[in-house]
């Protein structure tokens, strides 16, 4: 165990930013100084987080043990231990290095994107508690205080969503972002009791705290418990199963999964560095750590795992489909994120945890890139958001031009970009899974790398799409839209500051020419188009870095992510398990083939993607759509119809009007004008409320009374 | 200093009843009513901080009570003035006294009509609420307990809404026909306890040790007789459904101040006396009706928040959302286990201050615009940004974010129940799971309720004309506002000083009830690992 004070450092000082920022940045409204305190914050997180990570007594991430920093105990009470304290393993410390840097990208891209804002310094301090919340939840070394940050994150995420609190839908948008989290934050408090229940810990690492031993939920589930069946009724036997899926849930909620996905898309109401930061590169990515963080339950629980891959494969070919049919630029990119999280979390199902922290990554630098671009783009278009009024974008903006063309070659999945290697080993893992899943044999793993694959090309083609409409043809830049008398008031989210009293967000002027973002804006952008062009090369896997050119120049044994993650990956002693590992060490021929086929088609179809988006959109790229698709498959009304509308129905006419009003107050009013009644002879002495007070006492009198004879009789005789 | 402590509780209790006589003497003779404010509130001030000397001992004596004063009263029924404070009553006795200048403040430009009466009932009101708490004798806590009922019976009635005299007579009819069953019940002990050793007596603590020691046993239906009659009084003052729909009412029409009180304090004495009286004199019924009461509370928690969420008005969204709290310490109370009693006294706590506080945001607001209808606001963050982030963290915390102080009482209640065995009907069949889960999902109507009605009220643009000249939060609803907020996010992140405190009284009742285990309810394990 290796003690570190500085690890607190990490999480206080976002939050001794958010605090100066909200209390003295409101009374000074300086877009300076708020500025520096909010980057500043995350710049000494950052520092901090890096020096942890690689630094600092070897490093966290190349220790086998974590680094800890225990700070109060929160709640001790008959044997429920829950500490404010800290741990950076591997996993924390990636996760704490992705979020402060990206984290200190998008803040400082937001001084340039906020500019003017009246509320400046809120939504500064809002961003610094955000990543308060973060990283409290990747650095926390227990189950509740992780529960903390994911319920912190969650209320930052309902602030800043709608943080322009005069637009009907972000209001909207915020109330449903929150309570679709908190369904699955029911998921996670479950979980978390389950997990207490079982192990009687919810700590994450072995530790002494004031002398006191703590064992982890890990190490006592890899000591005491067994790998469960494979049967549906695992899933209710209240064992590691049941843990899986409650925490799940939970995960499907913060991650926007099947059910729980349409909060995602409508929280794009919020600005666009909030979309950026929390809605693609972290918050979302909490349902996938916290997967990867149990991941010795879930090896223990296959069927847990099965419904997660499912669901990840399921939500990603779903919200493809929806992706290639929106025209709001930050809706594709919205969706886009449901379906990389669908992949990441087919990769957790599949056994394949560290390819999945892996995607967590290179699609952090690469999601935050093209929101980033996006934001400027409609900070170059003077807030006009739809795509079909874009267009030759490339003419203007052409340092936001390359940065993007870079994340879209990363996401599309083409090589040496981040997005190839990470995608490309959630498609062969998936395709491989009999091979490498911890508990042997994995029902339908064809099926899910076939969704994949398919999910691959729907991905290539609309992100084509977009880039096509936005940057190349035609300007559109006055295009009247169907169905629209004048410019659409709908889709402006940001144009709008605390004083604007003003909605409709005007056409823009005939001479309009859209103008490059400033410094602030761009810089963040080349940085994260850097790394989404290289930030893959550290997990290049084997069966591509033993190719005899590509080994001549990384050398064979490349995958240095996977090696770093080794700590985390609880090694379970099942014998399916066992054969699993040894597979994955083994690198037969046959698999290295297999794997490289595979790339070379998925190669293939990326550039059949792109190839279909080029061809389909450069010509036409106002081409109409499928209306199914772009109405969001009807889910929003789904739920409305079937959900909460008969819920209301309910609450209001059955229960309230009818049962609390109806039923248990027309008893008592019955016997209140009944003992009313009985009052009667006392009518012409006093005045009506007195009188039914006076015939009250009289009648509850004669009942003691009554009660007190019969009971003292029975009693003493 | 020595009489002061000596005499604590009492100086307590006669301090506002004192100073209610003085206003009414001071109105006679100078006719300055508004002094009548600041007297009291220097009253109610003293009385808090004279309280904050119960932090000496209270709490620390394992199993037995401190400031205890024990002298006879009627002798000829063998009556004693017999107070003290446990772990179990400190931070309840501090919460009466911490809430009621608040609630004075919170009316300071308000009361137009009969300020003197108003202030003296308020006085008288807390003197019996304190006394509720610390009584020691059973017929002595019938009398504060039933004179807790007059004063807001007229606070309701006279300085209410329009719909006053309905609201008041309601409150009173159901809270005062629950109570005359506790009275029979008290009379039944006192006779039983002289039939069993020829003295009769009212004293608890020596009800306690007849019945520990066997020297006064009941059959079991006479004591599942015994609990109800006790248990009847309690559960239509916490409320319990469906004894609820007196509270909606009385808080709708109640003044600011009365609002706050009944919110903060009445509602405990509910919940306070089950878990005082009820649990300890009668383990057996307790365990046995144990079921019945989780499953009440769960409906409770449900149903409040499903009806909350329709409510047209604030106040009494509010006051439903009352209902689904103390739905939650009914179900901690009645896990039988550590986590979950240690959980429901906090979250009396937590409800009392978070409650507290929406209703005074709801008085801030109906003060400036005399109405409460979620239609008739939107937009109120541009106009009053204050009041909307307070408001929105007073949400937060009785929504049970973490690190504001629902969360702990709501988590400890949940875990409390979820390890409970009290539903366990055989080894495998345990329904504790299901009962947690299912009152789990209060946790999600909560944030549905509350942020669709921030939504509505604060959010957007300013549609109503009458909204868009009000003002924000003065200095003095600050002020209020401040020490509550302080504990809303103390009590979140340093839940232990209380906990500590409460613990041993908490754990001597909660043994009490698990103990003479009949074979279904073992003693509720804490998890012992090696």
């Amino acid at each position: 165990m290796v003690e570190n004070n500085l690890l607190s450092i990490i999480i206080f000082a976002p939050l001794a930013g958010a605090l100066i920022n909200w209390l003295i940045g409101g009374r000074l409204k300086n877009e300076m100084f708020s500025g520096l305190v909010a980057c500043g914050s995350i710049a000494i997180s950052t520092i901090v987080a890096f020096y942890l990570a690689f630094v600092a007594g070897g490093g966290a991430l190349f220790n086998q043990k974590p680094t800890l920093d225990h700070i109060w105990t929160w709640i001790n009470v008959a044997g429920f231990r829950a500490d404010f304290a800290l741990g950076m393993d591997p996993l924390s410390g990636i996760y704490a290095c992705f979020i402060t840097f990206v984290g200190l990208l998008i803040h400082i891209f937001a001084t340039g994107y906020m500019h003017g804002d009246k509320g400046f310094y809120r939504f500064f301090a809002y961003l610094n508690l955000f990543m308060f919340s973060m990283l409290t939840l990747v650095l926390a070394d227990n189950y509740l205080l992780m529960f903390v940050g994911w319920e912190g994150v969650g209320l930052c995420s309902y602030l800043l969503i709608g943080y322009y609190v005069k637009k009907n839908e972000a209001r909207e948008a915020a109330k449903k972002a929150f309570v679709m989290n908190r369904i699955g934050d029911w998921g996670v408090l479950m979980g978390i009791f389950l997990v207490f229940t079982l192990t009687g810990s919810i700590s994450f690492f072995d530790k002494t705290v004031d002398g006191v031993e703590v064992q982890s939920v890990f190490t006592y589930v890899l000591a005491n418990m067994q790998a469960e069946p494979f049967t549906w009724g695992a899933i209710i036997a209240g064992g590691l199963t049941s843990i899986g899926v409650l925490l799940f849930i939970g995960a499907t909620g913060k991650s926007a999964q099947i059910p729980l996905l349409t909060w995602l898309p409508d929280a794009m109401a919020g600005p666009t560095p909030v979309s950026a930061l929390i809605h693609a590169a972290t918050m979302v990515t909490a349902g996938v750590y916290l997967v990867v963080r149990s991941n010795a339950i879930y090896q223990l629980s296959p069927t847990a795992m099965w419904i997660i891959a499912v669901i990840g494969a399921a939500t990603a070919i779903f919200a493809a489909t929806i992706a290639i049919a929106q025209n709001d630029i930050k809706k594709v990119l919205a969706y886009s994120t449901v379906s990389q999280l669908g992949f990441m979390f087919l990769a957790a199902g599949v056994g394949a945890f560290v390819v999945a922290i892996f995607h967590v990554m290179t699609h952090a630098f690469f999601k935050a890139l093209l929101f980033l671009g996006s934001g400027s783009v409609i900070h170059g278009m003077h807030h006009e958001q739809d795509m079909r009024r874009m267009g030759n974008l490339k003419k203007y903006m052409p340092i936001t031009f390359i940065t993007m063309v870079m994340g879209w070659l990363a996401i599309a999945g083409i090589p040496i970009w981040a997005g190839f290697f990470s995608k490309d080993e959630i498609l062969y893992k998936t395709f491989a899974a009999d091979k490498y899943f911890q508990n042997g044999y994995f029902p339908g793993n064809e099926i899910l790398w076939a969704v994949a694959v398919v999910t691959a090309i729907l991905t290539a083609i609309y992100m084509t799409r977009m880039m096509v409409m936005t940057f190349w043809g035609e300007e559109r830049f006055h295009e009247v839209l169907p169905g629209e008398e004048h410019h659409g008031h709908d889709a402006h989210a940001d144009a709008y500051t605390d004083d604007d009293e003003d909605e409709h967000h005007h056409a823009l002027p005939p001479d309009f020419k859209p103008h490059e973002s400033p410094w602030v804006m761009t810089v963040p952008l080349i940085i994260l188009a850097f790394l989404s062009t290289v930030g893959g090369l550290v997990g290049i896997p084997y069966a591509m870095s033993s190719l005899p050119v590509v080994s001549s120049i990384v050398g064979k044994e490349a995958n240095h992510f996977e090696h770093v993650l080794d700590p985390v990956v609880a090694e379970v002693q099942t014998p399916a398990a066992e054969k699993a590992r040894e597979n994955a060490k083994a690198h037969s021929p046959e698999a290295i083939s297999t794997e490289r086929w595979l790339a070379l088609l998925s190669i293939v179809l990326a550039a059949v993607g792109i190839a279909i988006g080029w061809f389909g959109f450069r010509s036409n790229p106002l081409r109409k759509m499928p209306k199914i698709l772009e109405d969001k498959w009807r889910l929003d009304e789904l739920y409305n119809g079937y959900i909460v509308d008969p819920l209301t129905r309910l609450s209001t006419n059955t229960l309230w009007k009818g049962f609390d009003l109806g039923f248990i107050d027309g008893i008592v009013n019955g016997i209140g004008s009944f003992v009313s009644e009985l009052g009667g002879i006392a009518r012409n002495i006093q005045g009506g409320f007195v009188r039914s007070y006076a015939a009250f006492i009289i009648g509850g009198a004669i009942l003691v009374l009554g009660y007190f004879v019969y009971y003292g009789y029975k009693l003493i005789g | 200093m020595d009489f002061v402590s000596e005499n604590l509780l009492t100086l307590l209790i006669l301090l506002p009843v004192v100073g209610a006589v003085g206003l009414i003497a001071h109105q006679m003779f100078w006719k300055q009513e508004e002094h009548l404010k600041w007297v009291t509130l220097a009253i109610t001030v003293v009385v808090f901080l004279l309280s904050l000397l119960l932090l000496g001992e209270g709490g620390t004596k394992a199993g037995g009570f401190s400031f205890v004063k024990n002298v006879p009263w009627i002798e000829a029924i063998n009556t004693n003035y017999h107070v003290g404070v446990d772990g179990l009553s400190l931070w309840l006795v501090i919460l009466t006294t911490f809430i009621m200048p608040i609630a004075i403040i919170s009316t300071w430009h308000a009361v137009e009509k009969r300020p003197l009466a108003f202030y003296a009932f308020l006085l008288l009101l807390q003197s019996a609420m304190i006394g509720v708490f610390v009584s020691l004798d059973l017929l002595v806590f019938y009398l504060f307990f039933e004179a807790s009922l007059v004063p807001m019976f007229f606070l309701i009635g006279i300085w209410g809404g329009a719909n006053r005299i309905y609201a008041a007579v309601k409150f009173f009819i159901f809270t005062a026909v629950g109570s005359l069953l506790m009275l029979v019940a008290i009379i039944a002990l006192y006779f039983m306890h002289q039939q069993a050793t020829g003295v009769g007596t009212f004293d608890f603590v020596t009800l306690l040790g007849s019945i520990e020691s066997g020297t006064l046993a009941f059959s079991a239906s006479t004591g599942l007789l015994l609990f109800i009659a006790f248990a009847l009084a309690f559960s239509i003052k916490v409320p319990l459904f469906p004894f609820h729909t007196w509270l909606p009412d009385a808080h709708t029409e109640a003044p600011t101040a009365g609002s706050v009180i009944l919110a903060a304090v009445l509602l405990k004495m509910g919940t306070y006396g089950l878990m005082r009286f009820n649990f300890p004199l009668f383990p057996e019924a307790a365990r046995e009706l144990a079921p019945i009461f989780i499953i009440l509370a769960i409906i409770g928690i449900i149903y409040g928040a499903l009806v909350a969420m329709v409510q047209p008005d604030v106040k009494r969204l509010v006051a439903y959302s009352s209902v689904a709290h103390m739905g939650f310490v009914i179900l901690g109370m009645f896990s039988f286990t550590e986590w979950g009693m240690q959980g429901a006294l906090y979250q009396m706590l937590n409800h009392g201050i978070s409650t507290g506080a929406l209703f005074l945001l709801v008085g801030f607001i109906y003060e400036r615009r005399h109405t409460r209808e979620i239609s008739e606001f939107g937009g109120l963050a541009n106009v009053m940004p204050l009041y909307a982030t307070f408001f929105v963290i007073t949400a937060m915390s009785s929504i049970g974010l973490p690190f504001l102080n629902g969360f702990v009482g709501e988590f400890m209640i949940m875990i409390g129940m979820w390890k409970s065995s009290i539903l366990a009907v055989t080894a495998t069949a345990n329904w504790n799971y299901i009962a947690t889960m299912a009152a789990g999902t209060g946790v999600i109507f909560a944030a549905v309720y509350l942020l669709w009605m921030i939504q509505r009220v604060f959010f957007g643009k300013v549609t109503n004309e009458k909204n868009r000249g009000l003002v924000d939060l003065s200095p003095r609803e600050i002020g209020l506002m401040i020490p509550l907020l302080f504990l809303m996010v103390f009590m979140g992140v340093y839940p232990r000083p209380f906990l500590d405190r409460s613990r041993d009284a908490v754990v001597a009742i909660q043994e009490r009830v698990v103990k003479q285990a009949g074979g279904t309810v073992e003693v509720v394990e804490t998890f012992e690992k090696e």
